[in-house]
């Protein structure tokens, strides 16, 4: 479960109007939830401190019982790595490693991650093929070079390293910009099963709003905003 | 660890900008290690050319330009030291042995050295090395001739040849060509001293060279000494002059008193220097030429690391977002100061190692050139104490280069958190 309390963030303390604000927002864990607003309106914002990047200036930011506000930097990185899978908008993954190599790079920096991966698997190449395979990507293109994939594939290289390792929290940052109508709904349709599998929470970002009515909650991070003033 | 094989990858994915920088950092190792190698090798090879000799005497002139005239064969000597001077010198109370040195003949380009026996028994050179015979033996006749080895090797004589020498230097003179043949009878082994390309005759046999241009029958004389084998040949003969002398002492502590005397002999202006000594000061006035190739080395090093530098910095904007990846798996920002870090290493070490790996080629290839036409005597050995201590200073300076791009990592990683989308 994701608490938000009177969060508040600005960059600089000196800031007269907060870059982002939020009274109250839960979300219940094993949700799908798709968070919209215009550019500009602090989604990224929003991201980075779910992720721990940035740390609240004020108010309370709880994931998973876990006081996000008040860890140490290191701790809110070690807290990512071992609970967050992130997608992001597009071209994510590393060019020089494989598909494979790429998935596993989600497990590299965290120990918890590696022994969550090894329940379904053997080893984590295994576990990154076996969840390559249930995105769609078929082992042909396992171990080619990445620059080779379709932007579509690519996405679904992405969304196995945040998968692997059943993190809590997924987090998609825009990531279906780069893909057409059709593909778009069929890469959501494999992300809910992934995280339905894994019963973790999904936030799925984007300015889409056609893509509203396939996820069971949507938040206007505008009116969310509002609720404040 | 991840980090490393992430570098490793990463550098492979970029090999050719890589690869160049390798390039460059190698060959200004090479470059330096060369240098330095030559340095040393130049500066042993140098004060290696004479040993055991505790005073050179010749006429009065600067000491260096004795040391060069009777020990490089480089410039003549104007004056030389009267034959009366040296009987007397020569009788002093200590004196062990003395080596008398008559220079200024050639044979095509190479030195012709009049000196008697005791040269081939006290002559000395590097570490107290005696000469040594690869073939035959001493000259014992006047017309015989005892080779450096450079100079059997480059004009391909060899035992039992006859060769003429001519008066003066360079020039022959088909006056001589008849009258004075001499006989290969020794070819020294490799000393990588002057003594290489020499020719060595008997002091008596310059004055022979000398005087045949009026004596003709003279030399009929000692023609007919050859074949009576019970009487011994003089083989110094009574020349007027020599060039300079070689004195070794029963004890150095001789050494300081009889240069005085010398230097203060009043029958003749004569000049004792003590070799070791003005070998160093000869060296010293050399220094200058070995400081600037060593900073042009250092240089070329400098240049090459920012040349790194360059290369990390351009390609550090375009590696944000991948730097975001990284950030968005969980690494730390100190995880990514390292992963830059460690490439700037592994670019410097493999450098270092490449160009290792030249400086031998390099090395092998150029010794013999250097031997032949330089008389410096490459090792080709393992890396000596201080030029490991050159690449450690190489790999420290690339990894101190490669904080700057690193720290950039660090703080990119700071800002930018992931949400940069390129």
């Amino acid at each position: 479960m994701i608490t938000l309390t009177d969060l508040v963030f600005k960059w600089q303390k000196q800031q007269s109007n907060p870059t982002l604000a939020i009274a109250a927002l839960e979300i219940a864990k094993g949700e799908h939830v798709f968070l919209h607003g215009p550019s500009g309106c602090g989604k990224s914002t929003l991201l980075s401190l779910l992720a721990g990047i940035n740390r609240p200036t004020s108010g309370c930011l709880s994931i998973f019982g876990c006081e996000l506000s008040k860890l140490s930097n290191s701790k809110r990185d070690a807290f990512r790595a071992d609970h967050i899978g992130y997608i992001f908008q597009n071209f994510n993954l590393l060019p020089y490693l494989s598909p494979i190599e790429n998935v596993t790079l989600g497990c590299q920096f965290s120990k918890q991650r590696q022994k969550k991966a090894l329940v379904n698997s053997m080893t984590l190449n295994q576990e990154a093929a076996r969840l390559l395979n249930a995105l769609g990507l078929s082992e042909q293109f396992h171990l080619q070079n990445v620059a080779n994939l379709s932007i579509g594939q690519q996405q679904r290289v992405a969304a196995a390293r945040a998968f692997i390792g059943s993190p809590e929290l997924i987090i998609a940052d825009e990531p279906t910009s780069a893909l057409d109508t059709g593909n778009r709904q069929a890469f959501i349709k494999l992300l809910f099963e992934q995280a339905q599998a894994a019963n973790s929470t999904l936030i799925f970002v984007s300015h889409d709003e056609s893509l509203q009515p396939l996820f069971n909650r949507n938040i206007d991070l505008i009116a969310l905003q509002e609720q404040l003033s | 660890m991840i980090l490393i094989k992430l570098a490793i990858s990463s550098l492979y994915n970029r090999r050719a900008s890589a690869l160049l920088t390798l390039f460059t950092i190698a060959i200004s190792v090479m470059l330096l290690l060369s240098i330095e190698r030559v340095r040393v090798d130049a500066k042993s090879s140098f004060s290696n050319t004479i040993s055991g000799t505790d005073l050179i005497v010749g006429a009065r002139t600067g000491d260096i330009q004795l040391l060069l005239s009777s020990v490089f064969r480089i410039g003549h000597a104007n004056n030389g030291v009267s034959w009366q001077s040296y009987q007397y010198i020569k009788q002093q109370r200590g004196v062990k042995w003395t080596i008398p040195l008559s220079l200024g003949d050639s044979h095509k380009g190479q030195a012709v050295l009049g000196t008697s026996d005791d040269y081939f028994t006290h002559y000395q050179y590097a570490k107290k090395q005696s000469l040594s015979f690869s073939q035959g033996q001493p000259f014992r006749h006047l017309n015989e001739v005892v080779l450096g080895t450079q100079v059997a090797e480059n004009l391909g004589y060899s035992l039992g040849d006859s060769i003429v020498i001519s008066h003066g230097m360079g020039n022959t003179s088909f006056h001589h060509h008849d009258d004075n043949p001499f006989t290969v009878v020794g070819i020294l082994n490799a000393t990588g001293t002057p003594v290489d390309k020499t020719l060595h005759i008997p002091l008596a046999a310059i004055e022979q060279i000398h005087a045949t241009n009026h004596t003709e029958h003279e030399h009929e004389h000692e023609h007919e000494h050859e074949h009576e084998h019970e009487q011994p040949i003089d083989l110094i003969g009574e020349p007027k002059q020599i060039t300079a002398f070689l004195i070794g002492f029963d004890s150095p502590l001789y050494t300081l008193q009889i240069r005085r005397n010398i230097n203060q002999f009043k029958d003749e202006a004569l000049l004792a220097i003590m070799p070791g000594v003005t070998l160093r000061e000869l060296w010293e006035m050399l220094t200058i030429v070995e400081k600037i190739l060593l900073m042009f080395s250092m240089v070329v090093v400098l240049v090459s690391l920012l040349g790194m530098l360059t290369t990390l910095l351009a390609s550090l904007n375009q590696r944000r977002r991948e730097l975001a990846i990284l950030r968005s798996v969980g690494a730390k920002p100190w995880h990514l100061f390292a992963l830059i870090s460690i490439e700037s290493l592994l670019t410097t070490f493999l450098g270092c190692l490449a160009g290792c790996g030249l400086f031998y080629l390099l090395m092998s290839l150029a010794a013999g050139y250097l031997q032949s036409h330089a008389g410096i005597t490459i090792t080709i050995a393992m890396l000596s104490g201080y030029e490991l201590m050159l690449i450690g200073a190489i790999m420290a300076a690339g990894f101190i280069v490669g904080l700057i791009p690193a720290t950039r990592a660090y703080f990119y990683s700071l800002s930018d958190g992931m949400s940069i989308k390129i």
